[in-house]
């Protein structure tokens, strides 16, 4: 029989951090293009005609609430290879909840800069219109995800729950962005990716605005490889314990029958 | 070591399984169109009670937006009708060549301006005539443009667009 001790499961110190080259290379990636906006952002792209200087919130959060959805739906589809594929694999069920963290994160920043604009312009933080109170249900939504994940239970039960709630929820995702369409609000209707294709922005802003996605995409991978690597890493250790304990009973055991 | 004893690692069959997953995907299907259906009640039965305003054209034509009850009305503030006064600011809102006369209490927030859209939250006062204001948000376009843009002379980026 193979004597498990704690001594035989230590890990390379080598091997603990979650960083890899391909993760230093996107990090430094996502510095300069965060850098880029910042002097896009702030600098060189004009003031609006009506807004002034406060259409430069714009470039935080249209790429954070863009990006929250990307991550949603990469929860999403994760979920669905968890729950249909055969190997019903706690790899993507990890990248789902990682996945989903960094959107919660990013739908946060979202509602955050648009109270902020939504003061300078509108002259109220909040108003309980159809966009804003959608994108707070999808919100919620998601930290109700978040606290399925930490329920009691096996890996697998934590990935098969969370894996039916993530393919219901992001089904809101369409009433949010629709929701100004579907219904008369006081957010105003999608400058980019509206209906008619056109896009009502001036050009520099546009690139600001470009840049700004590019930046947050950049970090959400970033954010997404580290995440769902230290989940690993996470589980590991839970299992790690539990071996530890169990040798440490099978060893009290033994010296009783000594 | 004896037979009986030992766990029975005979695959299961494969009818079994599909069965299984049949039993495991009808929940997640039947949820999905509950959601659906849902979705489709509220935009389609309840649109009057989401919206978020009245235009100023609907007054006593259009479901909720009756003259007796509080209301939010959106209109583009009228050229030229801004009067702000000690206590309270008058101005107009029109929307499709209708106007309605606003009394608000107070210095408007936000970006407001003549001709900028803005929901007005008030009462009618049935005297006057008035529009009793207790709260303007401005309600910004989709349209972006440049404080500098050389395309625009002056004149044309004051000017009141049409709403519609």
């Amino acid at each position: 029989m193979t004597t498990i001790t704690p001594q035989s499961l230590e890990v390379p110190a080598r091997r603990r951090g979650t960083g890899t080259r391909a993760t230093r290379i996107i990090g430094l990636a996502t510095i300069v293009m965060i850098g880029w906006l910042a002097v896009f952002g702030l600098l060189i792209s004009p003031a609006d005609r009506d807004q002034g200087d406060s259409v430069r919130i714009m470039y935080v959060h249209v790429p954070s609430v863009w990006l929250a959805y990307l991550a949603f739906i990469v929860t999403a589809i994760c979920s669905a290879i968890h729950l249909f594929g055969r190997r019903h694999s706690l790899g993507v069920d990890r990248v789902a909840g990682a996945s989903a963290e960094v959107g919660v994160v990013f739908m946060a920043v979202t509602l955050v800069t648009g109270m902020l604009w939504g003061r300078i312009t509108w002259g109220v933080y909040w108003q309980w219109d159809a966009r804003l109170t959608t994108t707070a249900l999808l919100f919620i939504s998601y930290i109700g995800y978040l606290a399925v994940r930490g329920l009691e239970g096996t890996r697998q039960q934590r990935a098969r729950r969370s894996a039916v709630i993530g393919l219901l929820v992001v089904l809101e995702i369409p009433l949010v962005h629709w929701s100004v369409r579907l219904w008369r609000s006081l957010h105003q209707e999608a400058t980019v990716l509206g209906t008619d294709l056109d896009v009502s922005l001036d050009g520099l802003m546009l690139f600001s605005l470009f840049s700004g996605v590019v930046a947050f995409t950049l970090l959400f991978i970033w954010l997404v490889l580290h995440r769902s690597r230290m989940l690993t890493m996470i589980d590991l250790a839970g299992e790690r314990a539990l071996d530890e304990a169990l040798a440490s009973r099978i060893s009290e055991g033994g010296e009783k029958r000594a | 070591m004896a037979v009986s004893d030992a766990p029975d690692l005979t695959p299961r069959p494969t009818a079994e399984r599909s069965r299984r997953s049949g039993r495991r995907i009808l929940p997640i299907v039947v949820l999905t169109l509950v959601m659906i259906a849902g979705g489709v009640i509220i935009t389609q039965a309840l649109s009057t009670a989401v919206d978020y305003y009245c235009n100023v054209d609907e007054i006593g034509v259009r479901s909720g937006c009756d003259e007796d009850r509080r209301l939010r009305l959106q209109g583009t503030v009228a050229e030229g009708s801004v009067v702000t006064g000690t206590v309270a600011t008058i101005f107009d809102i029109e929307f499709n060549d209708v106007v309605v006369a606003v009394e608000y209490e107070g210095e408007p927030g936000g970006i407001f301006r003549e001709c900028l859209p803005v929901v007005v939250h008030g009462v009618f006062d049935t005297e006057s005539g008035l529009f009793l204001g207790d709260r303007v948000e401005v309600k910004h376009s989709e349209e972006y443009v440049a404080v500098n843009d050389d395309r625009l002379s002056e004149a044309e980026a004051m000017a009141c667009q049409p709403s519609a």
